[in-house]
Formats: C-alpha cells, structure tokens, sequence
C-alpha cells in the first residue's frame, strides 16, 4: 500500500526537476545573445553587382551558404550592399538582390543605411537610347517643394490629409493593391520604419470610383464611366472620387489599356489634364511608370508612353514611381501569364518579405507607395 | 389679296411643321448615339454630339476603343414627356478577355441645333 504513494512522490519529484531544468534551459537560450542580424547568405548561387541594380557591372558569385554581412541597401530596400571578410581581406563587395538571400527575421531595415550615392541603374550600359531614360529615372522620387503648395492649397480647400485614392485600370483597381493597408494583419517583414505611415493613412483605403476595369486618361473624365451607385448624374469618375474621399494623395497608373486606345501624344495630353486637375484641387499627384512585357505588341509604344511620364513628372514637378524599372528583375517582370496584370503575391494583406516583394508586382506595387506615402507623411505632412 | 395671304400662311406651316417633324426622336438620336460611342463610330459620334460638347469629340469616340467586345444589351430609349431628356433602360456590356464590366445606362440630355436632335451628355431628369 506504501509504494503507489511513493512512486507519485517520485513521480512528483521528477517533473519538478525537469520543470526547473527545463527553465534553466531556457534562461540559457535567453542569455545566448542572438545571431547579428546584419549577417546573411544566399540559397543559391546569385550574381553579385557593382550597384544597386542589373545594368550594372557583375563583378563577383556569392556561393549559398557562404556568410557575408548587409553594408546597407537601396531606397527600397530590394537590393542590399554585401561585404565578406575571409583571413582578415574583403573578398567580396558588391550588391544582391535581397530575394535570393536568407534574411534573419531580426534584421529591420530602419538600422541599415541607405546608400544615397548610387544610382538605381547605370544607364550607360544600355544599348538602346529610349530604354536609357527610362533606366535613368529613379525608382523612388524625391519629393518636390512643389508639393507642399499643393497639399496646402488642398487643406484650405478641405481634403483630409490621412486619405489616399487611386486612379488606374485594372491593375489599379485589383483589391490587393493598396486596398489591404486598412487591414490589421499588416506584415511589414524588414520594413519596420513603415508601421506609422501605414497606421496614418491605412484606414482610408478603399475601393476608388476612378479605378476600375478598362478605364483609359480620357474616359476618367467621361460621366459614362462613372459609378452609378455613388456618382451624381453628369459626374466624371475623378470628380466623383474627389468628392467622396477628398485625398491628399492620388496614385496614378495608367497604360496597358490606354495603348490600345491612344498614341503616344495623345496620352501625355489626357495625363497632364489629370494632373494638372488633381494640382489644382490640392491632391499631389504620384505617377507610375507601367510594367510592360518586351514580347508583347505596342512594346516600342509603351517606352515612348513611360517616357512621357519623366517628362510630366519634370514638367509639373511631381513625383514618378519608376515602377517598370523595379519590375525588371522580377520574374516575368512582375506580372501574370497574361502577361498583362500585375502578379499577385497568394496573400490577402500586405506582406512586404523578401520573396513577396521580390517576385510579386503587386506586393512590389504596394511597397513602392507605401515607400513615397512615407517619404511624403515625414516631408509634406509632418513639416506642416 | 388675303387668298395669297393665306397661301403664305399656309405654306409656313408646312414649314413649320415639316421642320418640326425632320428634328425626328431625339430618343432614336440617342440610341443611335450610344451605339456609335460603343462600337467606336467616330464620324457618326461627331455627327450626333451637340457643339458644347465639341471638345470632349476624340473622347467620346474612344471610349471603347480599348475594348474588343463591347455590345450594348436591351436598349430602349424614350422621352421625358416634352422635356429635354432621354431616359434609356439596358446596359453597355464590355468584354475585356478575363473581366467583364457592365455600364446601366441612364438618362441623357438633348438639344435641337440645327433641326436636329444632338445628343448632349448624361444627365438627371428634371
């Protein structure tokens, strides 16, 4: 009768010390300190450039597996500046793109640098003049003085300064793109310095009644085309949207539909009315240069029609996206079979790791914006 | 004298009337307008749109242009009593490969310029 409460004291006993082992264990792990997050590898063998970007020159291989440290990283943080340090000499330096690359979940990117010297493409590498300008531009523009006025003038005129529309085909209207900021299962991987911009304008995300399937520059102002559900008879699609969401910030994309239905002269007209409109009602007006596949017809056509976008952009002073030339190392340059769309990433929120951004145009699509609406937020915005 | 007189007058309105009647329906000027638009008839467009809206010609001639299947379905166009307004049931269906998008149409203004009924954009019935 003795032994059965024995053996439960034992028993008791024994779980107590692996309870108080196991927490020991875990003080341990808790002490080691942790990995530096700086530190990285690739997964497979990737080519590693003198820049920031394809154009230019390849100077070395990372082999996967072989440890090397983040220097810093381009504005978007797509490409990271790799050092490796073997018997005390730099054997390699030079940049990668960060989607082949093991990532430690630590790293964050507000404590890497941002190399402000290097340009996003050496254009001198390529051949083609036209394709040069558009390599030239920048992916993530700086914001102009210009654009204070214009938020200002919006202020007075009443737009609330945390809205943002969108106004586009249907590469603008997909769900996916911008829509999920107002989520709460944002995931912003690396990006960290992100979080308060997606807080100060995520809740105004919202379908846009000037972003819709094959809609064109000049149909944006047709009432035609305008929801009949929430426009005022006679209303365009852009005053429309104007006046339910009164933004201070528009993004703007518009191309693989307007190829077809315009040429060249033609569009730059209907996109310099639309900004020039979106100017004068307060609302600073964020071009995006188009993704396009060189295989496919009107190529020649689309370069000439991103091009007009540099010079809108130049001319009016306001930002240009140069999202083509951040489609150009994904694969199939971000966009679907159709070889139109923009690729969605599998996901319903906003992810912005590694692989996501580097293979999905739309989750490349959304970083970019969430990026200037950043860059906007702390120079426009907050400076107020 | 008043026999001549009387001619004249008589002779106005067979003018008057036969004026009245070669404006036609503005309702068929609108359906014939819409369908136009949709299939991308520019010159009938241009033909059939009022001279305020002169400027906006090249667009309403390309509105769907980008598209490749645009049809329109169950239209039936009439007119607001005796007022300046088309009001037209059916819908502007657009096929674009993998999407589909649909435009209900709605009520259209319409002027007489010329002797003719001229189509003059989308608005509310009074």
């Amino acid at each position: 009768m003795l032994k059965r409460p024995l053996s439960l004291t034992c028993v008791v006993l024994l779980c107590l010390l692996a309870a108080s082992a196991s927490g020991v264990s875990a003080q341990k792990s808790t002490a080691t300190p942790d990995p530096d997050p700086t530190m990285t590898t690739s997964y497979q063998q990737v080519v590693v450039y003198a820049g920031p970007g394809t154009t230019y020159q390849q100077n070395n291989l990372l082999n996967p597996g072989i440890p090397a440290q983040i220097i810093e990283r381009n504005a978007v943080g797509t490409w990271l500046h790799l050092q490796r340090i073997a018997d005390g000499k730099l054997v390699m330096d030079g940049w990668v793109l960060a989607r082949f690359l093991n990532l430690n979940p630590a790293l964050k990117f507000s404590v890497v640098p941002v190399n402000t010297d290097l340009a996003d493409a050496d254009p001198s590498t390529v051949d083609s003049q036209s394709l040069q300008k558009l390599y030239a531009a920048p992916v993530l523009p700086t914001i102009s003085d210009a654009m204070r006025d214009v938020f200002q003038r919006g202020q007075e005129l009443g737009n609330n300064p945390r809205a943002i529309t969108k106004f586009g085909d249907s590469l603008v209207a997909n769900e996916l793109y911008l829509l999920p900021m107002s989520q709460s299962d944002v995931d912003l991987g690396p990006y960290d310095y992100l979080a308060d911009t997606v807080k100060y304008f995520g809740a105004s995300a919202r379908e846009s009644m000037a972003a819709r399937v094959g809609l064109t520059t000049y149909v944006i102002f047709d009432p035609f085309w305008a929801n009949k559900e929430f426009c005022q008879p006679g209303e365009s699609p852009l005053d429309c949207e104007l006046r339910r969401q009164k933004p201070s910030v528009a993004f703007i994309m518009f191309g693989p539909n307007d190829l077809k239905a315009m040429d060249t002269e033609q569009y730059g007209t209907n996109m310099r009315k639309i900004v020039s409109t979106l100017i004068e009602k307060g609302v600073i007006p964020i071009l995006f240069m188009f993704s396009y596949d060189p295989i496919r017809p009107l190529w020649w056509q689309s370069v000439d029609f991103n091009q007009q976008l540099i010079d809108i952009g130049a001319e009016y002073d306001v930002p240009v996206v140069n999202l083509w030339e951040a489609t150009r190392v994904l694969p199939e340059y971000g966009l679907e079979v159709d070889h139109l769309h923009l690729k969605n990433a599998g996901v319903l929120n906003l992810k912005f790791s590694k692989d996501k951004v580097g293979e999905s145009g739309v989750m490349l699509y959304n970083l970019l914006s969430v990026c200037v609406l950043d860059d906007i937020r702390r120079t426009v915005i907050q400076s107020e | 004298m008043r026999k001549r007189v009387l001619f004249f007058f008589c002779l106005f309105l067979l003018a008057a009337c036969g004026g009245g009647s070669s404006a036609g329906d503005p309702a068929e000027t609108v359906e014939k307008y819409l369908t136009a638009k949709v299939s991308g008839d520019g010159d009938t467009v241009r033909a059939l749109l009022c001279s305020a809206m002169e400027a906006d010609k090249d667009r309403e001639a390309s509105a769907f242009s980008s598209v490749t299947g645009a049809k329109i379905e169950d239209m039936d166009c009439r007119r607001d009593g005796d007022t300046d307004f088309v009001i037209c049931a059916g819908k502007i269906v657009a096929d674009y490969g993998t999407e589909i998008t649909e435009f209900p149409l709605s009520s259209y203004k319409v002027v007489q310029e010329d002797g003719d009924w001229k189509w003059c954009g989308e608005s509310a019935a009074p």
